[in-house]
């Protein structure tokens, strides 16, 4: 049951994504082992530094001599930690990490996602024991929350049977509360929110836009399904414009 | 936060919903309330004075998330409507709130169920008589499972008290009925007591799979709570106790079960909380006879030594119990039976003094009467067809029928106590002092 997610670099030799439990670990730099991310940069270490998955967030050990690795959250708006030559088990607190080494005047990177982050209510009542709580935790600060909002609007709107906006539509919609988005985001974060929300791969189809069509639909009908998103929720589309559309 | 937010409503007090007058609130969960009712109303027969109401915001105008809870729900008024035992808490009607002056309860869904004494998790601990609480439980839990349902949320929480000792179980709403080897389950789950498939299981529009086995490892973790006060899993926060689950289900980690763990617990436990639900316990009826067998052990409420028989009884009462008490041989230590139900025996016991058990129940004022069914019924039967010779019962299958109620009745007379058919603390006495 793995709760960390290693992306390689698109030019890396192997593209699989890499998932890790929590305690385990994973090494990174330009040594080929077996088990491990391969760098392949001049200017990296063999052993660049280890990645280990702890409980549902990721500790980042710099192995590096002389090189601070910047760990930067790709929708925080410039935030990010450092972690100083030697440091060992920083720990990363956000959900999707993009990992920083310099190189010999280059600089490389490579994704690292969290998706078990939980969130658990703050408003208990007075319950003695354990509360029941729902299976998927999604954070509503976050660019998928939005994705998922604007794929539900036509629904929650009250048309039960709307057909699903297209990407075109979804970056039309996002674009006033999310400038920069493109269709590759809308599809990345489509992809996302269905390994987030666990959706069990449909049946495969040789065509890439029913694939997509496919994974939209059951992503909306379990979004409405278990409330996961409400009327209540289309503000975060509605940030910038200030008026609903109807 | 997230997608949690309970959405539940408070209603006023002295609010009237039908037949009912809500009174004070006596729990709130994610989605419901449940509020203390008085029946100020006439109602069909059977209908008690004092219940419980559990209000349920399903209205069209109530905030959150309506859709979900509306299905939750509908699928636990499903789920009482359909199944009946004394061991799941009694559905008596469902309403709904027609009141559009309220738009929060204008349309809410309020299930009146049996009024419990209290929940598990509010019974300090340590619990008295755990033995006797696992074992209806776990009763609860095979009645289920042989009907072809899922609780999917057993917890302390969710297990209640009855005024006169016995237990049900309560919270259907998470309740799926199976459709083969597994069922559907609203995609809820409380961390502590959720088995490693469902942890960060697949999903798909239905929700996620879940099977029996998912309770049997609840009942493992609730097993191990209530007799030992800890949790299995090692961890001061729920998160430190969900990563040392996560180790162990990738056998990165050994369980390690808490000495407190009586023996004959141990096992029951350890299989229930078995990390591959295919080699796990199938379900609640394979493991109830073993739980019985547990629970039987005659350690709780203080039964601490056989006792020289010739001491408290005639030569005739031994002869018809047909304990047991030999002494092996010239400075062997005598040896004893456990009691059975063919041979009830003569313990000690640590507030009544010396009395009979049969082995099924160490009770003295659980009130048990015709419908009821479990251990406390079948130590009646056999106290009464073993010991008193009345042989009314016919088989002891634990059912509290028509003919067992006959027999306590001829007890009664025999006894000089009110013949009412149920065993109370009174009769209690009387079967076990054995002066039929």
């Amino acid at each position: 049951m793995y709760s960390i997610i290693v992306v390689p670099p698109a030019d890396a030799s192997s593209a699989e994504q890499i998932r890790i439990a929590t305690g385990e670990q994973l090494a990174f730099g330009r040594g080929e082992k077996a088990h491990g991310l391969t760098i392949a940069h001049e200017g990296v270490p063999r052993i660049a530094g280890e990645i280990t998955a702890h409980r549902n967030f990721w500790l980042l050990t710099n192995r590096s001599e002389d090189q601070t690795y910047v760990v930067e959250n790709p929708e925080g708006a410039g935030e990010h930690i450092k972690v100083a030559p030697g440091r060992t088990d920083a720990p990363v607190p956000f959900e999707f990490a993009r990992v920083v080494l310099p190189a010999a005047g280059d600089l490389l990177t490579f994704d690292v996602w969290a998706p078990r982050h939980t969130f658990r209510s703050v408003t208990r009542h007075d319950v003695p024991g354990a509360l029941t709580a729902p299976a998927f935790t999604l954070d509503r600060t976050r660019r998928y929350f939005a994705v998922l909002a604007a794929l539900c609007e036509p629904r929650l709107r009250g048309e039960p049977h709307a057909p699903l906006p297209t990407v075109e539509q979804l970056v039309e919609r996002l674009a006033p509360v999310w400038p920069t988005v493109s269709r590759s985001t809308v599809y990345w974060n489509i992809d996302y929110l269905a390994l987030k929300l666990r959706l069990r791969p449909g049946p495969d189809t040789a065509q890439p836009t029913q694939r997509l069509n496919g994974k939209k639909e059951s992503l909306v009908s379990l979004a409405l399904r278990f409330d996961l998103v409400h009327e209540d929720d289309l503000v975060v589309l509605a940030a910038a414009t200030g008026k609903a559309r109807v | 936060m997230s997608s949690g937010r309970p959405h539940t409503v408070t209603v006023p007090r002295g609010y009237r919903i039908g037949r009912w007058e809500v009174g004070e609130p006596l729990g709130s969960g994610a989605f419901a309330t449940v509020h203390a009712g008085r029946r100020v109303g006439e109602g069909p027969a059977g209908l008690p004075r004092r219940a419980a109401l559990k209000v349920l915001p399903t209205g069209p105008r109530a905030r959150g998330r309506r859709h979900h809870v509306r299905e939750l729900a509908k699928r636990e008024a499903d789920f009482l409507s359909r199944l009946h035992s004394p061991r799941l808490i009694r559905m008596y009607e469902t309403l709904t709130v027609d009141d559009p002056d309220h738009p929060d309860l204008d349309g809410a869904t309020v299930l009146v169920l049996e009024r419990a004494e209290r929940s598990l998790d509010a019974v300090p601990r340590p619990v008295p008589s755990p033995g006797a609480v696992l074992r209806q439980i776990c009763e609860a839990l095979a009645h289920l499972h042989r009907a072809g349902w899922v609780h999917g949320d057993l917890k302390p929480a969710n297990v209640l008290l009855m005024p006169d000792g016995s237990v049900r179980l309560a919270d259907f709403h998470t309740a799926a009925e199976l459709e083969g080897t597994h069922a559907w389950a609203p995609a809820f789950t409380t961390p502590d007591y959720t088995p490693p498939e469902l942890l960060w299981p697949e999903t798909d529009a239905r929700g996620t799979r879940i099977r029996a086995g998912a309770d049997v490892w609840a009942f493992g973790v609730l097993a191990h709570v209530v007799l030992a006060g800890s949790f299995p899993m090692p961890g001061g926060t729920v998160e430190a106790r969900d990563d040392a689950l996560t180790r162990y289900a990738r056998g990165a980690e050994e369980l390690r079960l808490s000495p407190e763990l009586p023996q004959e617990w141990r096992d029951i436990v350890r299989d229930c909380l078995v990390p591959a639900h295919e080699h796990r316990v199938a379900d609640a009826a394979a493991l109830l006879r073993r739980v019985e067998r547990a629970a039987r052990t005659p350690r709780p409420r203080g039964w601490l030594r056989p006792v020289a028989v010739a001491a408290v009884l005639s030569a005739l009462e031994i002869a018809s119990s047909g304990l047991v008490y030999t002494t092996l041989g010239s400075g062997t230590p005598a040896a004893y039976s456990p009691p059975t139900c063919e041979r009830p025996a003569v313990f000690e016991d640590a507030t009544y003094g010396r009395a009979f058990t049969a082995g099924q129940n160490g009770t003295w004022d659980f009130t048990v009467r015709q419908g009821d069914g479990g251990g406390q019924v079948r130590e009646v039967q056999c106290l009464l067809g073993h010991l008193h010779g009345i042989s009314g019962p016919g088989h002891l299958h634990g059912t509290f029928d028509p003919p067992t109620r006959d027999a306590v009745i001829t007890f009664q007379r025999r006894s000089g106590l009110p013949p009412t058919g149920t065993v109370d603390p009174a009769t209690w006495h009387a079967l076990r002092r054995a002066r039929g």
